[in-house]
């Protein structure tokens, strides 16, 4: 049986009208996000890229690794951006998160979004991403140096879930 | 991109920590199950299942998120789902995008 808790390392993305939602393997590309929601009647892009950081409350993290329930997670990526695009009458909405490993200081999403003014597309894109945390099946697990990592979890009060070394091996 | 369980089966995907408990992201079950019977199975193939992993985790069957009988609101349903041969079940624990 193939494994379909592991992505294609090709990724997949969808599109619906002024939309994009994409999960990858590879490097996330700012000028590319952009270019997906560029508009002659849009006066703004707000873009947002959130980087893989160090350390979790003083612990030094080694590295990230994200995985993600593909079909599932562009459907409500994909969700999201189309009530976002009626919300705050976008222009165009475009959301990518990298897959496997991320290592410390790179881009693990980007969001894009136009508008004819600035106001809404701020907005929308802050609220783009505190629904893609809460909402898309994505999960990050923190690797730390010289123990096993720990799977994180967005939600408030949830602590991550420690992995031992023989369990860490298995997610290989 | 999913193949098919064997006949009779039902296709079940363990992710993040569902799998590290599991030791496995994928295995097949024998179909039908009950929705309400999904959580015993899962504590009798892996003890401490429920209370480190479950009790935490949504349930999706064919990408449509269920909701567990018997769970905290104590309500029950009409109709309870019943999981068939081909469905695709996957254990959905707190989510980390970004």
């Amino acid at each position: 049986m193939s494994d379909p808790t592991q992505p294609q390392q090709q990724g997949a993305e969808l599109q619906d009208d002024v939309c994009y939602v994409a999960l990858t393997w590879g490097h996330l590309n700012v000028q590319d996000m952009m270019n997906r929601v560029r508009s002659p009647a849009a006066g703004a892009i707000v873009l947002f890229a959130g980087t893989t950081r160090d350390n979790f409350a003083g612990k030094p993290v080694k590295e990230l690794q994200y995985t993600a329930y593909d079909k599932l997670a562009l459907r409500t990526m994909m969700d999201i951006a189309k009530a976002l695009v009626a919300k705050y009458g976008l222009k165009g909405l475009a959301m990518i998160h990298r897959l496997g490993t991320v290592p410390i200081g790179e881009e693990s999403i980007l969001i894009a979004v136009s508008s004819p003014h600035r106001q809404a597309a701020w907005r929308a894109g802050e609220e783009a991403l505190e629904e893609c945390k809460a909402r898309v099946e994505v999960w990050k697990r923190e690797e730390f140096e010289g123990e096993g990592g720990v799977w994180r979890a967005n939600r408030d009060g949830v602590q991550g879930q420690k992995v031992t070394e023989g369990d860490a091996a298995a997610q290989v | 991109m999913t193949s098919r369980p064997p006949n009779g089966h039902f296709t079940i995907l363990y992710f993040a920590s569902a799998g590290s408990f599991t030791t496995k992201n994928v295995e097949a079950l024998p179909a039908p199950l009950p929705l309400s019977k999904l959580f015993a199975t899962l504590e009798e193939r892996y003890q401490g299942i429920k209370e480190n992993v479950l009790d935490n985790s949504l349930v999706t069957v064919n990408l449509s998120y269920v909701d567990m009988p018997g769970g905290e609101d104590g309500e029950t349903s009409d109709e309870e789902i019943v999981i068939q041969e081909g469905d695709e079940v996957a254990i959905i624990p707190p989510v980390s995008s970004g």
